[in-house]
């Protein structure tokens, strides 16, 4: 026991001495950020987790993430104090009232080219069935993309709570999905929706479904994106496509998707200058595909991913100021 | 390399070995799945056609046809009044509430589930108590079986055979099949040696030793290794529907995500009624099982 408090102390003061910057551990303190269970959102809030902790002196503790849990926590009870890759589509009502009030604040678009969301086929498919173009293009071919329990064609979903499972349940019944021959699958959580784009691929059968990007599964298995083949209506959109209980969903291109990190207040007031640096923290998706393919091939960790992103790359040193950027690259 | 560094951190594996290593395996699974994916999904079709078959007849036949031959079976099972009653409350509860249909999911493929884990578990039990070196060699397996984390071997089985009721059913079956192995194991063992030198005196082979014997004295184990299996599938219901398990599972993932508490709540009653249902009536049906035998012994 005495043992183990010696050690304990030991390290607090070597951590004290790596960190020297004894004045800025004051300013900043000790914060949260959630790391979600998807790759890049891993790799964004460890990258913080180095960069807030090397350059600004600040004490981060990683917890677990997933977005809905995460939103209604920060919003409710101001904790955790960083969400690094928040796809805000799902929650945007309530958010929007949040920073409104002042108790969250929009910080940087993560993706700076926006993610993409919407209805996915393998590239083989789409290489030999040039003709399939749209959404309706392919809901016109169930034989293309079968049903795992036979009769007729599968449409794969979101795993359930997640909010694309009611867009895509009412865009399938706007697009007529039933009429023409298919279900829809929900596959009950993203390992398995995943691990079905992959089993697909592995036996080159046909899959149809719900996917994101920039994520490592289409970095890994290249899919081709369906055009919904009408104008975002934005209004239908908010009051129904993305709504549980709208009544005559009308057909309608899925929404732009913004993915922003989002801050407590309390945050921004403790961390002063970090501030500074979490407005500014935002990537090309081809940035972010090449190091999730890097992550991938190497079965590396997030952490692995965010050294290094540090260590090889060069857009965060406009990130940060000149200082913060030597203590990062003292600590690398 | 130095002395203080071999003390201070493990001599771990150099992390591009590791690597080597973990690409190695899972390419080799890859190469595996891609060549014989496609002839081990046939193996499962024949389960998967039954499965499918079963789940729509209690789907889609009346409501009302499918609660009597329920309550039939209930009353038959268990020759008790109060929970034939008992149930039939539960079941327009749960009709009531909007959970029929999934609630049929769940007894369809929970119940195939439970046959199989008795069907396979049963016999395996047998050979375990009959053997010490199969004992030895099999207990291992069930260790692991209970205990690794589920989705450690069911994102590569969606990846073999897809998403739904076969992996479903494999997640469950892993999960429930050790308790009736074990127990019928221990159930056997746990035989007088007196009582088998008695029938040995008698001249009783093998067999007749198993089955008159050995078999009705080990039932009370047996039924209570049956009661566990059922009780651990019940308990799979949500994990399973992690992998595209239709049935009460996919409300509770829904609830658990969107924090509608009533939502989760009424779900997760529906599985406890299933439970205490399908426990009551084993268990009665057990007792009477064991009583008739007793009656026909003396």
């Amino acid at each position: 026991m005495h043992l183990l408090k010696k050690l304990i102390v030991t390290g607090i003061f070597a951590l004290g001495m790596a960190g020297f910057s004894s004045q800025a551990y004051a300013s900043c303190g000790k914060i949260t950020v959630a790391e979600m269970d998807w790759a890049s959102a891993e790799m964004f809030a460890h990258i913080d987790k180095v960069v807030l902790e090397n350059g600004y002196g600040c004490e981060i503790e990683l917890v677990p993430g997933a977005t809905m849990p995460t939103a209604t926590s920060m919003m409710e009870k101001g904790e955790p104090d960083v969400a690094p890759e928040l796809w805000i589509n799902a929650v945007r009502t309530a958010l929007d009232a949040a920073t409104a009030e002042g108790r969250l604040h929009y910080a940087a678009e993560v993706f700076s080219d926006t993610g993409e969301e919407g209805w996915w086929i393998p590239q083989y498919v789409a290489d030999a069935n040039p003709e399939i173009q749209t959404v309706s293009d392919a809901l016109a071919r169930p034989d293309l993309f079968p049903h795992p329990e036979g009769d007729g064609g599968g449409l794969y979903t979101c795993p359930s709570g997640w909010n694309c499972q009611l867009s895509t349940g009412n865009l399938f019944r706007a697009f007529g999905g039933e009429e023409a021959g298919f279900r829809i699958i929900d596959p009950g959580s993203g390992g398995a929706l995943a691990g079905s784009i992959a089993e697909a691929y592995e036996k080159e059968q046909g899959w149809f479904g719900y996917y994101w990007a920039p994520t490592a599964i289409l970095g890994k298995y290249p899919m081709k994106k369906l055009s919904f083949d009408v104008p975002h209506d934005n209004e239908e959109w908010n009051s129904c496509t993305s709504q549980e209980d709208c009544a005559n969903p009308q057909k309608n291109s899925w929404v732009v998707s913004s993915v922003y990190t989002v801050v407590t207040d309390n945050f921004k007031q403790k961390a002063g200058i970090g501030m500074d640096y979490i407005v500014k923290r935002s990537l090309p998706n081809s940035t972010i595909n090449a190091l999730l393919a890097w992550k991938d091939d190497n079965q590396a960790t997030g952490e692995d991913a965010a050294y290094y992103f540090l260590e090889n790359y060069t857009e965060w040193h406009d990130w940060v100021d000149f200082g913060a950027r030597l203590k990062i690259e003292n600590a690398l | 390399m130095n002395f203080t560094e071999f003390f201070t951190s493990f001599p771990e594996m150099s992390k591009s070995g590791l690597r080597a290593f973990k690409k190695s395996v899972d390419g080799a699974y890859r190469q595996f799945s891609r060549e014989y994916g496609d002839a081990i999904e046939a193996v499962f079709d024949p389960v998967l056609y039954f499965l499918i078959w079963f789940e729509k007849l209690l789907q889609n036949s009346p409501w009302i046809v499918v609660l009597i031959v329920f309550l039939a079976l209930i009353y038959f099972g268990s020759r008790s009044i109060y929970l034939t009653i008992g149930s039939f409350i539960a079941f327009i509860f749960i009709g009531y509430f909007g959970m029929w249909e999934d609630t049929m999911s769940t007894v369809s493929i929970i119940g195939v589930c439970t046959f199989l884990s008795i069907g396979f578990g049963i016999p395996i039990g047998i050979l375990m108590s009959g053997s010490d070196r199969a004992r030895a060699s099999i207990s291992p397996i069930l260790d692991i079986m209970q205990t690794m984390p589920s989705f450690v071997y069911l994102i590569p089985v969606v990846m073999l055979l897809g998403i739904g009721k076969i992996p479903g059913l494999l997640a469950v079956v892993i999960y429930a099949i050790p308790p009736i192995i074990r127990l019928t194991d221990l159930g056997i063992r746990e035989v007088d040696k007196e009582v088998l030198e008695a029938a040995d005196a008698f001249g009783a082979n093998r067999s007749q030793k198993l089955f008159r014997v050995q078999l009705p004295l080990a039932l009370p184990t047996i039924f209570a290794g049956i009661n566990q299996t059922i009780m651990m599938a019940l308990a799979m219901v949500v994990i399973a529907s992690m992998i595209g398990v239709k049935g009460l599972g996919q409300p509770v993932l829904k609830a658990i995500a969107n924090q509608y508490f009533t939502m989760g709540l009424l779900n997760g009653l529906a599985i406890v009624v299933l439970a205490i249902i399908f426990d009551r009536v084993s268990q009665s049906f057990g007792k009477r099982l064991q009583q008739h035998r007793q009656g026909s012994h003396e």
